[in-house]
């Protein structure tokens, strides 16, 4: 009943009740988020227990910063940065580890996990999708998820990845080919 | 949707002309499914109210750590190894006294040393 009051409020409503420490408001702002914050993590770290936990920090982080918050941009718009930051710092961290152990190619360094799945066809798509992302470079992997998993725009796109607009169309070309030679492999 | 058709959806979904509004439920449809495990709502809301800002701020300690030690860790035995080899090849063994530095001095020799007499 009172979770059922909560899910009519608009995000505004939601980040208010949240800085006055309303623990069931914050909680709403997770549920309505929390899949479009898992495309990004998982778009890009691969399906394993360490996405989950990038994903439980990006809300912790929101949480911290909600103070910030002018509400000049979405809230959507706000969560969307956050995650793309954290995840790109993972990259980041996975990188410099990875490279003091391998002398591999750049490529090789972001290997991430795929996780089984409960049915066959689930199963199927699911390893298509991150097989393919897996595959890309990191700096085509967020593109191809902010526009496939999350079906954002390009405009949209190059204003949360903080990229030219003329970078992200680029980008975008050269994605869908080395998408098409991986695809095609596979 | 079969495979070949599913891999040209996610193809399309790069067009520059395509509107990508709808692509991410289409995949949703096809069984790429992205969510987090069950009762990640209650998960984050215990990492924030039950624990407190301290949690937060060690598990980025813990991180950070990690990191550091992998930095140092490979360097550190690095120079432990060539440390122990060095005094091994000047004292001879490794002994209490050779790792003290005391490998050829008699207690004699080192209260001669201190106090000059």
């Amino acid at each position: 009943m009172i979770m059922e009051s909560y899910r009519q409020l608009d995000d505004s409503e939601l980040v208010t009740a949240s800085l006055k420490g309303d623990k069931t408001a914050f909680g709403e702002i997770v549920t309505r988020y929390q899949k479009m914050v898992a495309r990004t993590v998982k778009g890009m770290l691969g399906d394993s227990v360490y996405s989950e936990d990038i994903g439980q920090e990006v809300f912790i982080k929101l949480f911290y910063s909600l103070s910030d918050f002018r509400g000049e941009a979405k809230l959507s718009t706000y969560i969307q940065k956050i995650a793309v930051n954290l995840t790109l710092n993972e990259i980041k961290r996975r990188k410099k580890f990875f490279s003091m152990f391998s002398q591999k190619g750049n490529n090789e360094m972001y290997e991430f996990e795929v996780a089984d799945h409960d049915t066959e066809g689930k199963k199927e798509a699911s390893e298509i999708v991150y097989k393919a992302l897996n595959r890309m470079d990191p700096k085509f992997r967020i593109i191809v998820t902010m526009r496939m998993l999350q079906g954002y725009s390009t405009k949209e796109t190059a204003e949360i990845l903080d990229l030219p607009l003329g970078t992200v169309l680029s980008r975008l070309s050269r994605a869908q080919e080395q998408l098409k030679s991986i695809l095609h492999k596979m | 949707m079969n495979i070949s058709e599913f891999k040209d959806l996610l193809i399309r979904s790069l067009d520059k002309e395509s509107d990508p509004a709808g692509i991410p439920e289409e995949i949703e449809r096809a069984g790429a499914v992205f969510n987090f495990g069950e009762n990640f709502q209650e998960k984050v809301l215990g990492r924030i109210f039950d624990s407190g800002l301290t949690v937060v701020r060690e598990v980025e300690f813990i991180r950070n750590l990690n990191y550091v030690f992998y930095r140092i860790a490979l360097p550190g035995v690095a120079a432990i190894v060539l440390l122990l080899i060095s005094l091994f090849l000047m004292e001879g063994s490794f002994s209490f006294n050779s790792v003290l530095g005391l490998g050829n001095g008699t207690e004699e020799s080192i209260i001669t040393l201190l106090t000059g007499i």
